[in-house]
C-alpha cells in the first residue's frame, strides 16, 4: 500500500482535551502524523519561526493573541501552510472572508466530524 | 468527589462554546457586536453557597430556569441582580426606550436572554458529548437573594454545585458584568460520570 | 376516556382552530404541517396557502432574520426557543384586523418555538405566537408603544411597501450586520420617470393608482424574503439586498425595470418613451470591505443620476469609496 509522505501539523489550543482530542483522532487516521502542540497563539508562532509545517488548527478564542491573528501572521511565515480555524459558532458567510485569508472555519467542539471536516480541507 | 483538572478543562471549554453561540444570537438581536466570555468554572458545597460569595448583591436577584432531560437531568438557571438586568435591557433595545419602562420589560426580555444562554450551553455539552437534551420552556422567577438561592439550594439533591461567571459586554462601550450560571444536577456525579466516560476515551 | 378516543380524532382540528392563540407545526425542514384559524385570521394568510410551503415563502414580506435563525437554532439543537415581543418588533407580519384594513397596525406578539417529535412526520416544531396588546398594561406605557409604532411606521399607507422611516432603521441594521460578518450588500435606488409630468398629465389619483401599480410589479421580481423594497422618497423607491453581489444586484434591476415596461402604463407626458418607466442606480459592499452605510447609500444615488444622464430607463452601477473604520 502507497504511503504519501508524512505531514507535521501544529495544534493550537488552550484547552488541553481539545488538543488531546484533535491529536487522537487525527493519529486515529494518519498514525505516521508528527503532531505538535502550542497552548497559545504566542507560541504557536515562536515554534513556527523555527520549523515548518504542512497543516495547523487553530482556536480563535484563546487568551492573549487571538487565533485569528495568529492565523494570519502564521500564514505571512510560512505561505504553504493550510491553516482550520476553530470556532465556536460559525456562520456561513464568514467562510468567504476565510477563504480570502487562506484558512477554513471548522465549527467547535472537537469531534470526529469537525476534524474530519479540516482533514478534508488540509488534503484537497 | 474531586474534580480532576481534565474534566475542569472539559468543563470550560464546554462552556466556551457555549458563551461563544450565545453571544453570536444576542449580537443578531442588537445589531452591534457582543461578547461573551467565561473567566471561571468553579465548584461549591451547598452550605458555602450566599449572595456574596457569588458576587451578586442587591435588593432582588432574577432567575432563569430551564429544566434539561437526556441520559441523565440537569437543572440549570441563569442569576442576575435587578441593575445589571435592566442595564443589559437597555443596552439591547437602545437608547429610544425610557428608564421607567424598563422594569415593565425586563422580565420578558431576560426571559429570552436566559434561554438564549442555557440553550447554548446545554447544546454546547451535548454535541461534546455526543449525546442530546429535551428541555422545558424557561421560567422567570425574581425575590430577595436569600431566598432565591435557599430555593436553588433545596433543589440540589448532591450537596457540590457547579458555579460559572458570565461576563457580558455589549457594543464595547458599556458597562460589562457577571451572570451566574448554575447547575445544579439531580445527580451532578452523573454529569461528572459521563464526562469521564467521554475524557476516558481520547 | 383518552382524548385520543375522542371523536376518532375528528374534534382535534376544531379544538386547534378555537384556540385563541397561532400555532403553526413546521417539518425539519421548516415547512408547514398544521396552521389554525387564529393565524389565518391574523396572517391573512389561509391554511390552505401555507401547508406544504416553507414557512419563508408563506409571508409576502418576508420574516426578520431574529426568527430565522431562531427557528433554525430550535430545529438543529431540539431546545425550545422564546421570542419576546420585547427584544423583537413584530418578527411574523400579523395585524390586530384583517390586513386589508388597517395596514400599519401591525400587531405585538411573542413566539415559543418547541420541538416535538410526532409519529406521522418525526422531528418537527410546535410554534406558538400570543398577542401581547394586552399586557402592555400600563397606559403610560401603551402611549408611548403607539408613539413609537407611529413614529416608526413599517409600512407606507398608499403602496405598502416598507416606509422611509423603516427602512432608516433596517438599513442600519443590515449595514452593520454586513460589516461585522464581511459578507456583500446590494442596494438598488429607483426612480420613476417623469411623476411629476405624469400627475400634471392625468391628475393626482391617478398618479397615485400608478405608484401602487409599480410596487406591485416591482414585488412580484422580488422573491427571497430577505430582500425588502420601501418609498424613498415621493416618486423615489429603494431595495435592500443582503448578501446580495453587483453581478445579482445588476441582474435582478434589469429585472426590475423590465417588469415596469411590461405593464405598458401609457405616458403621454414622457419626455423618452409613450409608456411610464423608471431609471436605476445600483451599488453594492463587497465581501470584507470597509465603508459606511452613508457611502454605500451615496453610491446608489450617483449611480441613479448617472443612469438618469444616461437618458433613463436604464440601469447604471457606482461602487462605495472605502471608508476606514471608526476607531
Amino acid at each position: 500500500m502507497d504511503h504519501p509522505s508524512p505531514k507535521s501539523v501544529l495544534i493550537v489550543d488552550d484547552s488541553r482535551v481539545s488538543r488531546m482530542l484533535i491529536k487522537s483522532l487525527i493519529l486515529a487516521q494518519f498514525p505516521h502524523w508528527t503532531l505538535t502542540e502550542a497552548v497559545s497563539g504566542d507560541e504557536a508562532l515562536a515554534l513556527a519561526a523555527a520549523r515548518s509545517f504542512d497543516y495547523c488548527t487553530m482556536d480563535i478564542n484563546m487568551p492573549g493573541l487571538p487565533g485569528t491573528e495568529a492565523a494570519e501572521q502564521l500564514l505571512k511565515m510560512q505561505p504553504t501552510v493550510r491553516v482550520a480555524l476553530f470556532s465556536a459558532d460559525i456562520q456561513e458567510s464568514q467562510q468567504v472572508r476565510a477563504a480570502q485569508l487562506g484558512v477554513r472555519f471548522v465549527a467547535k467542539p472537537v469531534t470526529q466530524k469537525s476534524v474530519a471536516l479540516a482533514l478534508a480541507y488540509f488534503q484537497g | 468527589m474531586t474534580i480532576t483538572g481534565a474534566q475542569l478543562d472539559a468543563l470550560t471549554e464546554i462552556f466556551n462554546i457555549g458563551a461563544g453561540r450565545a453571544a453570536s444570537s444576542l449580537s443578531d438581536i442588537v445589531g452591534d457586536e457582543v461578547l461573551l466570555s467565561v473567566p471561571r468554572v468553579e465548584f461549591y458545597r451547598a452550605h458555602e453557597v450566599n449572595a456574596n460569595v457569588l458576587s451578586l448583591s442587591s435588593a432582588r436577584l432574577g432567575s432563569v430556569k430551564q429544566k434539561f432531560r437526556g441520559p441523565f437531568n440537569l437543572t440549570a438557571s441563569l442569576l442576575f441582580t435587578e441593575e445589571r438586568a435592566l442595564e443589559i435591557v437597555q443596552e439591547m433595545l437602545g437608547s429610544q426606550v425610557q428608564k421607567e419602562d424598563l422594569v415593565e420589560y425586563e422580565q420578558e426580555a431576560m426571559c429570552e436572554v436566559g434561554n438564549i444562554i442555557l440553550n447554548a450551553c446545554l447544546s454546547a455539552m451535548a454535541d461534546m458529548l455526543g449525546i442530546s437534551f429535551e428541555s422545558t420552556l424557561p421560567e422567570y422567577s425574581s425575590a430577595a437573594p436569600d431566598l432565591v438561592i435557599e430555593r436553588l439550594v433545596l433543589d440540589a439533591d448532591n450537596p457540590l454545585l457547579l458555579v460559572l461567571h458570565f461576563n457580558m459586554l455589549i457594543e464595547k462601550r458599556r458597562s460589562q458584568g457577571t451572570l451566574i450560571f448554575w447547575l445544579s444536577s439531580s445527580s451532578l456525579q452523573e454529569l461528572m460520570l459521563h464526562l469521564e466516560q467521554f475524557l476516558s476515551r481520547i | 376516556m383518552e382524548p385520543e378516543e375522542l371523536d376518532g380524532g375528528a374534534s382535534w382540528p376544531l379544538i386547534l382552530d378555537a384556540v385563541g392563540l397561532g400555532l403553526v407545526l413546521v417539518d425539519a425542514d421548516a415547512r408547514v404541517l398544521l396552521w389554525n384559524a387564529w393565524l389565518a385570521r391574523h396572517s391573512g394568510v389561509s391554511a390552505q396557502a401555507a401547508r406544504g410551503k416553507p414557512l419563508a415563502a408563506v409571508f409576502g414580506t418576508g420574516l426578520s432574520a431574529s426568527f430565522v435563525a431562531a427557528l433554525s437554532n430550535a430545529l438543529r439543537y431540539r431546545l425550545p426557543v422564546v421570542l419576546s415581543n420585547v427584544l423583537h418588533f413584530c418578527p411574523l407580519p400579523l395585524y390586530a384586523q384583517t390586513p386589508a384594513d388597517a395596514a400599519t397596525d401591525r400587531m405585538p406578539h411573542a413566539i415559543t418555538m418547541t420541538p416535538l417529535v410526532l409519529p406521522p412526520w418525526g422531528a418537527c416544531c410546535l410554534i406558538q405566537i400570543t398577542d401581547s396588546s394586552r399586557a402592555i398594561s400600563r397606559e403610560r406605557v401603551l402611549q408611548r408603544q403607539s408613539d413609537r409604532l407611529n413614529r416608526e411606521v413599517m409600512t407606507d399607507s398608499l403602496t405598502r411597501a416598507f416606509s422611509r422611516g423603516f427602512f432608516d432603521h433596517f438599513y442600519q441594521q443590515e449595514f452593520a450586520r454586513a460589516q461585522r460578518k464581511g459578507i456583500k450588500l446590494s442596494l438598488i435606488m429607483i426612480d420613476v420617470d417623469y411623476f411629476k409630468d405624469y400627475n400634471d398629465a392625468y391628475g393626482h389619483p391617478a398618479g397615485d393608482k400608478v405608484l401602487i401599480a409599480v410596487v406591485q410589479a416591482l414585488q412580484a421580481v422580488l422573491l427571497r424574503s430577505t430582500d425588502k423594497l420601501a418609498r424613498y422618497g415621493g416618486e423615489e423607491f429603494v431595495v435592500i439586498l443582503p448578501d446580495c453581489g453587483e453581478h445579482k444586484a445588476l441582474a435582478i434591476a434589469e429585472l426590475l425595470r423590465a417588469a415596469v415596461l411590461a405593464l405598458n402604463l401609457p405616458h403621454r407626458k414622457s419626455g423618452i418613451s409613450n409608456q411610464l418607466t423608471v431609471t436605476l442606480g445600483v451599488s453594492t459592499l463587497k465581501a470584507g470591505q470597509t465603508s459606511s452605510a452613508q457611502a454605500l447609500l451615496d453610491a446608489a444615488d450617483q449611480a441613479l443620476y448617472a443612469a438618469k444622464s444616461q437618458g433613463r430607463n436604464c440601469v447604471q452601477r457606482r461602487s462605495p469609496q472605502t471608508v476606514p473604520a471608526p476607531a
